[in-house]
């Protein structure tokens, strides 16, 4: 078939079009479904009402329901305090390690960083068993402290990876002008590494604060007391009491995600560059 | 050359002093790290020695928990096919519709970052939060892939989750949906670094667009397609809740991965020794598969 340059065009356009119209459907089908269901009652839902079909009126009593019965909002706040108590501690050690392993005389920097990295790939399974025992003997169970302070330490690798690929990248000149000025090694830390990692630092916020608001596995096995529960155990509760309502499901599942779609919205230019810009590190 | 005052104030200063300065700035990532990672690595293997069911009475029985598992236990040997077939399934399909999705949206077009940002927003949803999403899509009766098809006129049902048949592959699905986001992004970043002269140089030879992505393009992206690799390989080992929020592992274990295995041994059944050897098998496998990746990123910093 020969096809002139301009026809031809022409059609790889078309086709490029219906390749992405078709993507698109499939993924935006699960979230119009999501939201179509939380938005209908019971009584729509068993009448036979299709699932594509809009109800006559929005049950608002499913997020109601969901926020108070389904003590979603209890989960969201205790989320809330295990996310803003892991993420600026973890990023804080993990800035202090990598400023260490770059900018202090270390032996053997390499093999220690490496020693962390390891850290990356193991499966939180290996650890579920042994500090189940011993929050068991020291009573760490069902604490805040003892969920965070495990969240902080499977994030050490991966902050640990990022935050020397970007303080390797700081000048020298930096601190050898501090030095003179007569700060020590902790006030350059905080005055001058710190502030000039902004980017780095902005960017493992929002990668920490999505993995911590959305961890199950750690989360389930440390915390079983309704009270402390976070966001996805609390869910995985929910589904365990109102497992066929659908409609109340969808709406606790809506309402769960709102936070990380906030998040994502306000930071999600710069959280795609930053994604990448780890990639280049 | 005048030495620096950098260098020179650190002759000045006593080795020993030097190395403790950098030791207190390691120190509070290394004890978490210590305690919450390594001290319980080493504790696990110790564990997975012993017959136990996390009460009292712990029994020495040396390798047997791994014996036990590799040559009398059908469920541990279904885990790992799963886990097998999955990390088949992602390097086969996640990566392609992942490529697929990167080069179509690296062209300049109105409403890229949109759809960017629209593909990668179900990879930052819970896991636990797309398996319920997924659990009312597969629903036998009212969900929306049966409705669909009766909509459009087939009396077509499936009931996906219960069949053993298709649980796994409809798991798949799932997971494809909500991360294919993730291997997205790295294809994009690595197209930026695809040279613009060598591709406009082999427009100019006359090369069609197929050989330029295939003979250019792919190999300017050797390292993205290596970190891809390895990623979705790591994730393919660590699936886990998802699996859970699906089916828990079953019907009849049939969607066992290691992961739900180590954990319902442990926590639902009470053989702490023998699921804590699953987590210990899990590391072996992952260490094997992931020390040449380590070694590549620790080189290539």
């Amino acid at each position: 078939m020969i096809l002139a340059g301009k026809q031809q065009k022409h059609l790889f356009l078309a086709l490029f079009y219906l390749i992405l119209l078709v993507l698109a459907l499939f993924w935006i089908a699960p979230m119009i479904t999501l939201v179509l269901t939380s938005i209908k009652g019971k009584k729509e839902f068993y009448s036979g009402l299709s699932l594509f079909a809009l109800p006559e009126k929005v049950a608002w009593k499913n997020f109601s329901e969901a926020l108070i019965r389904g003590r979603l909002l209890t989960y969201m706040k205790n989320d809330l305090i295990i996310s803003c108590l892991k993420v600026p501690l973890g990023i804080f050690i993990e800035a202090m390690a990598a400023y260490a392993l770059t900018r202090l005389r270390l032996k053997h920097a390499t093999g220690i960083f490496i020693f962390f990295l390891v850290g990356m790939m193991l499966p939180f399974q290996i650890a579920l068993v042994p500090i189940n025992v011993i929050y068991n003997k020291l009573n760490l169970l069902n604490t805040y402290f003892g969920l965070f302070y495990v969240y902080i330490g499977f994030g050490i690798s991966y902050g640990i990876l990022i935050l020397r690929g970007f303080f390797r990248g700081i000048p020298k000149e930096m601190d050898e002008a501090a030095v003179v000025e007569g700060c020590s090694k902790w006030q350059i830390f905080i005055r001058i590494i710190l502030p000039m990692a902004k980017p780095a630092i902005a960017t493992l916020v929002i990668v920490d604060f999505l993995a911590t608001w959305n961890e199950y596995l750690l989360a389930s096995v440390i915390i079983n007391d309704n009270a402390k529960k976070t966001v996805p155990v609390g869910l995985m509760t929910f589904v365990g009491e109102h497992g066929t309502d659908y409609g109340l499901l969808c709406a606790g599942v809506l309402i769960s995600v709102i936070p990380v779609l906030v998040v994502y919205l306000i930071f999600q230019r710069h959280f795609v560059e930053g994604m990448s810009g780890a990639l280049k590190a | 050359m005048l030495p620096s005052p950098y260098q020179t104030l650190e002759h000045s200063m006593v080795t020993k002093r030097r190395d403790w300065g950098a030791i207190g700035f390691l120190l509070p990532a290394l004890i978490v790290y210590l305690s919450v990672i390594v001290i319980p690595v080493f504790y696990s293997f110790f564990i997975s020695l012993f017959d136990w069911n996390g009460i009292r009475d712990m029994k020495f029985v040396g390798f047997g928990n791994y014996k036990t598992l590799f040559t009398n236990d059908p469920i541990f040997i279904i885990s790992i096919k799963n886990n097998l077939i999955w990390i088949v399934l992602t390097l086969l399909l996640t990566m392609t519709v992942a490529l697929m999705l990167a080069v179509i949206l690296n062209k300049q077009f109105h409403g890229r970052t949109f759809f960017r940002g629209f593909f990668y927003f179900p990879s930052v949803i819970a896991p636990i939060a797309v398996s319920i999403i997924w659990r009312w899509i597969y629903e036998p009766n009212f969900g929306f892939i049966n409705q669909l098809a009766q909509t459009l006129g087939s009396d077509f049902t499936q009931t996906w989750l219960s069949n053993p048949k298709t649980s796994l592959y409809a798991i798949f699905a799932a997971n494809l949906w909500a991360v294919v986001g993730q291997s997205m992004i790295l294809f994009l970043a690595g197209l930026q670094t695809v040279s613009v002269d060598a591709l406009e140089a082999a427009t100019i030879d006359g090369a069609g667009a197929v050989k330029r992505f295939i003979h250019i393009t792919i190999p300017y992206m050797r390292e993205t397609f290596i970190i891809v690799f390895a990623t979705l390989i790591i994730a393919g080992m660590k699936v886990f809740d998802i699996v859970m929020g699906l089916t828990a592992g079953g019907p009849n274990n049939s969607t066992e991965m290691l992961s739900t295995y180590m954990y319902s041994q442990s926590f639902r059944y009470n053989n702490v020794g023998m699921g804590t050897t699953v987590a210990c098998i899990m590391v072996l496998i992952m260490l094997f598969i992931i020390v040449p990746y380590i070694s590549f990123t620790a080189k290539e910093q």
